[in-house]
């Protein structure tokens, strides 16, 4: 090619086949400065896009460590005492272990023979047994936005939590040359991800077979759409669709992260049923995937004592949700299983399990061990150490804050408390549980060993020496697992011997991520797809996508530090002894980590959060005046109470539709009256009863007294009004 | 120029905490993150000169061995004091090597060609993404519009904006911090 062509013909050559018309050397450094400058522009941008990351996988993360402190919290009051028959007991249900019910009752239970489909019903119509075009024309009625009928819901799900019951634990595949398997990863309800998958990919069938690896649910609007559609191809191809358990295939986190709440919108006269239904199928859910006995699936990961010839036998569909192991004695705290206190190093146990954690206190020296991490769970920390000293003392004032006024006689001991065999039996029980745990929440880490997961609450944090021990151990070169947002969509780590696959894009945020899946063939190495659902159709360069993400992330945590407003000036005031209003930056920095202990580099974030700043300092007065970003629907005098609520919003929601025993949306005074109780004791703070009077008065009742949860949480809820762009 | 690095700076260690994978928070970098925390914090070294200051380590070590704060701290030094860093001028006249019409265009087939064949070669989907959006009809690039894109992470950045304008009040060491979160 000489100079004579012109550029567009060039434009139309490939790019290899073009020849160079300057001295090799300018070319040379005229590259290696352009590359240069490349570098350090991508180098520079992806420092944006992890400090906005970090932002919201602290919001995130605090989120579920919240809840699970929460619910911990429940398990404690449950364990020591005993509600007297005539007492009505408010969160015993969720933690029933008792149900004599046979499965044929409950299928009696479940019928959908008796709800009828009325005439005026448009969504599609289902017949079973279900067949391949069936369940496409369910992905179509979907695509429109339409509902399908409570009626065929339940034989859906009837037929699913059928099915489930007898398939393995671990299911195991064969590769084969004709056919590539598809492995997908979380979705959380997004179901504009899962129809392009399907574009993309085909639907399951036959020859195109599927794993969903987990977390189907929760967050995402349509995360019973994406169930349905996936039990739908789970019926006609129960050969080649394999479903993976997450950790958000879980009543209690459902509680919480949406999708309790999604179902009873959809579904206001049978969502109880339904979501008891789904209770059940979520602890049959298989919980691992082996292709070839080379290749193993599982939502969360592995730890080191993983041992899937153990996991094989369990009896999985005990363990409703994981975030709790089953009812253990008082005997089962001395008997305890030594080894498994020991594995985890410390006293900053796995947060779940109270027992375990009160016991070891009195055991091992209260020192903390070594680089606790950033996030532990302090509070959590401390409140158990206060705990072990006066159990009693801490259990009658927490009982008569949470308004339980029976006085605390004989403990009555739990009836497998005679049984001899039973030391042994929950031992073993606490065994799998642990396993379960470990398969469904466990994250990689970088370093060798494993150390429990302080940051999600549960599970462990495992290193490249366990991969290699357990996937030696085991025969198995790959381990694919979920649980985690990637940029890409996937990522390799631990010598590409562990691979995280995500597949809901702009899950933080409209262009914070790609989602991707993964096609495997015989020679079983991973291809991947990536893709990312716009709701707007241009696509963003990296760098708008950044900008974005940032914007909302930043917008997350304005609203973070707002509901810490009070906490916030208490601690800029200690670094301002002569109440000047000024603070050097340092000290705004380490003030706000320690009021929000997100673990974030508030130094570097500091431009971005503080404007008001007079020669290099914080004044701080102004800038809290600058986050005010809200004006409640409800006139509340009492300005600290508002902010506990706002800043327990999720915890307030939590206990609500705990309490809302039949689901019905709607919980009576005497009923708001005890949420507030527990919320004050697991805070710790005391809240009294004419506050919460006038505050329920201030509230629009029907006539009879009862509240709206979703009415009465829309009415607090953040609203940003500042204009930052 | 120069900086001078005071020992266990709170805010240099919080640009270090961004990088920082380890869930204790043991403030090790990885071998391989090095070059890029050193990018953020304002310089671009070349690969090469990365690899020399981490004392030409083997491929399997970049991801395996670790960097804590003390030590990253002199090869952040190294590199700085390293002349010849170039101007937005530079990068223009880099560029103007491939302009044969003189009219301040190059084309984008012969640019992508040469940064993914020559000197340390970009891959494709990174010349790409450098790529995105800036060619016209015909497949050429407005060079010094081009280097102007690049850079303007640097210059429009309202942070850069706000430093210049506090420049007195604020200490070196802040401005120089703050150029992390451009």
């Amino acid at each position: 090619m000489g100079c004579g062509l012109r550029k567009s013909e060039v434009q139309q050559k490939k790019c290899d086949r073009v020849s160079l018309s300057v001295p090799a050397a300018t070319a040379i450094r005229a590259a290696l400065l352009i590359q240069r400058w490349y570098r350090q522009y991508v180098a520079r941008l992806e420092i944006r896009r992890r400090c906005t990351w970090n932002i919201f996988q602290s919001i995130e993360y605090a989120g579920q460590q919240d809840q699970i402190k929460l619910y911990s919290f429940f398990g404690f009051l449950m364990d020591h005492f005993t509600p007297a028959s005539s007492e009505r007991n408010l969160i015993s249900h969720i933690f029933r272990e008792n149900e004599i019910c046979r499965d044929v009752e409950w299928e009696r239970y479940f019928c959908y023979k008796s709800i009828d489909v009325p005439d005026s019903y448009t969504g599609p119509h289902l017949t079973f047994p279900m067949t391949f075009c069936g369940v496409s024309k369910l992905v179509e009625a979907f695509k429109h936005k339409q509902q399908l009928h409570a009626r065929y819901v339940l034989q859906i799900l009837g037929e699913t939590w059928r099915l489930l019951r007898i398939l393995p634990n671990i299911s195991h595949l064969s590769s084969c040359h004709t056919k590539e398997i598809t492995i997908c990863g979380d979705l959380h309800g997004q179901l504009e991800d899962l129809l392009l998958i399907f574009y993309k990919n085909g639907l399951p069938s036959t020859e195109k077979p599927y794993v969903f690896n987990g977390d189907f649910v929760d967050r995402g609007k349509n995360s019973l759409e994406i169930l349905l559609i996936l039990f739908g191809f789970l019926l006609v191809y129960p050969n080649d669709v394999h479903l993976n358990r997450g950790n958000h295939e879980d009543h209690i986190v459902n509680l919480r992260y949406g999708f309790t709440k999604e179902v009873l919108g959809k579904y206001r006269v049978h969502g109880k049923k339904i979501l008891k239904l789904l209770q059940k199928i979520f602890s049959w859910l298989p919980l691992a995937t082996v292709i070839d006995h080379k290749v193993l699936i599982a939502h969360g990961g592995i730890s080191d004592t993983t041992d899937l010839n153990v996991i094989a036998r369990v009896d999985r569909h005990k363990y409703a949700s994981t975030l709790r192991p089953p009812k253990m004695t008082k005997l089962a705290v001395n008997g305890s299983n030594s080894q498994t206190t020991n594995r985890r190093n410390g006293d900053a146990g796995v947060p779940v399990d109270f027992r375990r954690r009160v016991r070891s206190l009195t055991h091992h020296s209260s020192t903390p061990p070594q680089g606790l991490p950033r996030r532990s769970l302090h509070n959590l920390h401390t409140s158990h150490q206060h705990m072990n000293w006066s159990v009693d003392d801490e259990l009658k004032k927490r009982r008569r804050l949470a308004g339980f006024d029976q006085s605390y006689g004989e403990r009555k001991k739990p009836d497998s408390d005679s049984d001899p065999e039973c030391e042994e039996g929950t031992e073993t029980y606490e065994h799998e549980w642990e396993q379960m745990v470990d398969l469904l929440w466990s994250d990689p880490m970088p370093q060798n060993g494993c150390i429990p997961n302080e940051v999600r609450g549960g599970g462990c944090y495992w290193g490249p020496d366990v991969t290699e021990e357990v996937l030696g151990r085991h025969n198995l070169q790959l381990l694919i697992r979920s649980h985690e947002c990637k940029q890409d969509g996937y990522e390799f780590c631990h010598n590409r011997r562990v691979l995280t696959i995500f597949s809901a894009s702009n899950y933080y945020e409209v262009g914070s991520n790609r989602g991707a899946y993964i096609r495997m063939g015989a020679d079983l190495v991973p291809h991947f797809v990536q893709y990312q659902a716009s709701r707007t159709c241009r696509e963003l360069t990296l760098r708008q996508s950044v900008g974005w993400t940032e914007r909302s992330a930043l917008q997350a945590l304005r609203r973070q530090l707002f509901v810490h407003k009070s906490d916030l000036i208490s601690a800029f005031r200690e670094f301002d002894p002569n109440n000047t209003g000024i603070i050097s930056p340092s000290h705004w920095a380490s003030a706000t980590e320690s009021v929000l202990k997100l673990g974030l580099p508030w130094r570097v974030l500091r431009p971005q959060l503080v404007s008001s700043t007079k020669n290099g300092m914080v004044d701080y007065q102004e800038w809290m005046k600058e986050l005010s970003i809200t004006e409640p629907k409800l006139e509340i005098s009492d300005t600290s109470l508002l902010e506990t609520m706002y800043k327990n919003h999720s915890n307030l929601e939590t206990i609500f539709r705990i309490i809302d025993t039949d689901h019905s949306g709607l919980i009576s005074y005497e009923e708001f009256r005890q949420t507030w109780k527990l919320l004050s004791s697991h805070l710790k703070t005391e809240i009294s009863d004419d506050v919460i009077a006038n505050l329920a008065q201030s509230i629009d009742f029907n006539k009879d007294g009862s509240i709206d949860i979703n009415e009465f949480m829309e009415a607090f809820r953040l609203v940003d009004l500042s204009a930052h762009s | 120029m120069a900086l001078l690095l005071p020992r266990g700076a709170d805010n240099f260690k919080d640009a270090f905490q961004l990088f920082d994978r380890t869930p204790t928070s043991e403030m090790k970098i990885t071998y391989a993150q090095c070059g890029d925390l050193i990018r953020a914090l304002g310089q671009n070294p070349t690969n090469t000169e990365i690899m020399y200051v981490l004392g030409k380590p083997k491929a399997e070590d970049m991801n395996t061995k670790m960097l804590d704060f003390d030590q990253f701290l002199p090869i952040h030094q190294h590199i700085c004091k390293a002349k010849d860093r170039g101007t937005f001028e530079d990068f223009v006249e880099g560029l103007r090597v491939f302009d044969k019409e003189g009219n301040g265009t190059v084309m984008g087939a012969e640019l992508r060609h040469v940064l993914a064949t020559l000197g340390e070669k970009m891959r494709e989907d990174e010349v790409e993404q450098l790529m995105q959006n800036q060619e016209d009809a015909n497949g050429c690039i407005n060079y010094e519009a081009f280097v102007k894109y690049i850079m303007s992470e640097v210059e429009n950045a309202n942070l850069i904006k706000f430093l210049y304008s506090q420049a007195e009040g604020c200490c070196l060491w802040e401005l120089l911090l703050t150029y992390l979160y451009v």
